[in-house]
């Protein structure tokens, strides 16, 4: 199993205790396509936040191919994120003053690679997500999807373990989401990556293999959805 | 830290994002260092003017010279004028061990030197050829007096620079020509061009100076002696004798120790240390400013720099998740404090050399002085030591902040 968790449990105490996720037990395999889903305030992104190695969590076991990801020093956590996760955010998360292949090398820079190397591995990436003609532009020169797929590009670049994607689609408008989880689908299927997409769209999570339903903070249904057929994309969901 | 060229353009973009803010912050730091230079080499400048008019001077002599008594003493009236003799040089050498050199002055004014067709005012002093360790000459031809010359009474004579300019305006080496003053014809052995402005009877460069033998004769002194000059051996501070000369000369002279109208006695170890203390405080007053001044640029970055890093938190949280590690993002920010305050201090240094060196143009076009307001080399690497010093002490706060961004505040940001 690459992602195994026990019993993990997450408390935030912001003046009042809130018991956000209650002993997670879950396993995600290499090469899996899986969606988390649940309600605002289900604990989701919580999940999400340490499955990122961003957040802690209380009692419970994170292991990540192999390794016990617990009380991490700032220095190990980082790396672990650069090496072994890639990020997507709902909101792209680009750095607004650096063009898209400087946005694309920013995790190799950080892993210490040389500026060629990193600018054709970037250019490269660029190239095979169609946005060769994209690289020189900033991210407010494009639309949502462009940045989207830069965001993916980015996250690609130093082939990590996972790519934890938190709403990918939550700001573009259906078409382009349609695209974009194409794209990962695509992605999951071609080169093997491991995704796990967070969502609380039915549509959304229907385009993977695996849904994870989480609600009040435990593992509900665990539903297999090989077959995409669990519901039409914007088909009895709130949809945009 | 990864330095590579990728830094310097992180750096150098997110200074010039805000170009107006980088700049204004960088005012403050440019104009702190700017005032602090400008003031230091003019405050230099300033000093070497005024210690110009000490140049040669020694600065442990006195000069003693007589005046009326104000207090009567052993049956004599108050009012009374006494005369220094010869005999009192030998009798201070006697009595007080410490002092060194005593050599005496005579002064005739208001005469008339005269070469061929062209002739000056001038002061004619009578000097020994020791006198040169209270006032050391600069000459530019020949030779001071020597004891020769004061021994056998040689009528030859030392000029300054006034005189010499007069006299000979075509310039060449005067040595050897003879020169009238009064009935006398003296042969020029020395031109003496130092021009200090710290005088004995008069201003050097307007005297002719003649043996004190020659002098006394010619003027009829008979053994009198208008100025005793001394200078204490090394070690021994001028001030610390002057009660024992007063003794001595009182006892000669039947005068009251203690009646200090009776004496003249000028400590020229007091007066350097007055503008020694002066020069101190004008140091002080400058520094005092002048770090002042760019301590607040330096909180001006520090302050402007805590805007930025709060401005960037999202961003900052990208970083820290896709890989940056705190240490990352504390260098980036210490970077671009010490690279901001470093340009503005740069040019800070720059302006200030160039202000300073216009300045002594200016002044050195107006006259007589050749002023030397420019900041030394090492100051110069001081003051950007100085400004690396500060970059990192604003850049101190903001950047611990700027670390303590967890990359989840990036993303409860929409």
């Amino acid at each position: 199993m690459l992602i195994e968790l026990k019993g993990v449990n997450k408390t935030y105490d912001n003046g009042q205790p809130l018991h956000v996720l209650k002993g997670i037990d879950l396993s995600i395999d290499r090469g899996e396509f899986v969606s988390i889903m649940g309600a605002s305030g289900s604990g989701k992104s919580t999940l999400l936040n340490i499955l990122g190695i961003l957040d802690n969590y209380d009692t419970g076991e994170y292991w990540l191919d192999g390794r016990l990801i617990k009380d991490l020093s700032e220095r190990q956590a980082a790396d672990y994120r650069n090496r072994m996760i890639g990020f997507v955010f709902q909101s792209f998360n680009l750095i607004g003053f650096k063009t898209a292949v400087e946005n694309v090398e920013l995790p190799l820079f950080y892993q210490g690679v040389s500026r060629h190397k990193r600018h054709a591995l970037a250019m490269e990436y660029l190239d095979r997500l169609g946005l060769t003609e994209w690289a020189k532009h900033y991210p407010n020169e494009m639309s949502g999807g462009q940045k989207q797929r830069v965001a993916i590009a980015r996250a690609l670049i130093t082939h990590p373990q996972i790519i934890l994607a938190d709403e990918p689609t939550g700001a573009l408008d259906s078409k382009t989401s349609v695209e974009v989880m194409d794209l990962l689908g695509q992605l999951n299927r071609e080169e093997k990556v491991t995704l796990i997409v967070v969502t609380h769209e039915s549509g959304v999570a229907n385009c993977t293999d695996k849904i994870i339903h989480i609600k009040d903070g435990v593992i509900g249904e665990i539903e297999m959805n090989a077959q995409h057929n669990a519901s039409a994309f914007g088909a009895s969901t709130i949809m945009k | 830290m990864r330095l590579d060229i990728n830094t310097y353009h992180e750096i150098a973009d997110s200074l010039l994002r805000n170009k107006s803010r980088s700049l204004l912050t960088g005012f403050g730091i440019f104009w702190g260092l700017f005032m602090l230079l400008v003031m230091l080499g003019a405050g230099d400048g300033v000093k070497g003017l005024l210690s110009d008019n000490f140049e040669g001077f020694a600065s442990n002599a006195a000069i003693v010279a007589s005046s009326n008594t104000s207090v009567p003493y052993k049956g004599f009236k108050e009012g009374r004028y006494w005369s220094i003799k010869y005999k009192d040089m030998e009798r201070l050498k006697k009595l007080i061990p410490e002092v060194d050199v005593v050599t005496p002055m005579i002064s005739q004014w208001g005469q008339t030197a005269v070469y061929n067709s062209l002739s000056t005012s001038c002061n004619v002093t009578g000097l020994n050829a020791d006198y040169t360790a209270i006032e050391a000459p600069r000459m530019k031809y020949g030779r001071f007096l020597n004891e020769v010359d004061v021994e056998r009474g040689r009528k030859v004579c030392v000029i300054g620079k006034r005189i010499y300019n007069e006299l000979f305006p075509d310039g060449g080496d005067p040595c050897g020509t003879f020169i009238q003053v009064g009935p006398v014809y003296y042969q020029i052995v020395g031109v003496n061009v130092a021009s200090g402005n710290l005088n004995i009877n008069g201003s050097t460069t307007q005297k002719v100076v003649i043996p004190s033998t020659v002098a006394q004769q010619l003027y009829n002194r008979g053994d009198n002696v208008d100025i005793i000059c001394l200078t204490a051996k090394s070690g021994i501070k001028m001030t610390s004798l002057e009660s024992r000369v007063r003794q001595v000369m009182g006892r000669e002279h039947y005068f009251d120790p203690t009646d200090e109208p009776a004496m003249m006695f000028l400590d020229t170890e007091q007066l350097f240390n007055l503008i020694d203390t002066l020069f101190r405080g004008v140091d002080f007053l400058i520094l005092l400013i002048g770090l002042g001044t760019l301590l607040a640029g330096a909180i001006g970055v520090s302050n402007i720099m805590m805007v930025t890093v709060k401005e960037r938190t999202v961003e900052i949280g990208i970083r820290r998740a896709i890989g940056a590690t705190p240490r990352d993002i504390l260098s980036q920010i210490m970077l671009e404090s010490v690279s901001l305050t470093l340009i503005a201090g740069m040019f800070g240094i720059m302006f200030s050399v160039l202000t300073l060196s216009v300045a002594e143009k200016i002044v050195a076009a107006s006259g007589e002085f050749t002023p030397a307001f420019q900041i030394g080399f090492w100051l110069a690497v001081a003051a950007a030591a100085l400004l690396a010093v500060l970059g990192v002490a604003a850049g101190l706060a903001p950047a611990l902040r700027a670390m303590n961004i967890k990359p989840v505040d990036a993303m409860r940001d929409e």
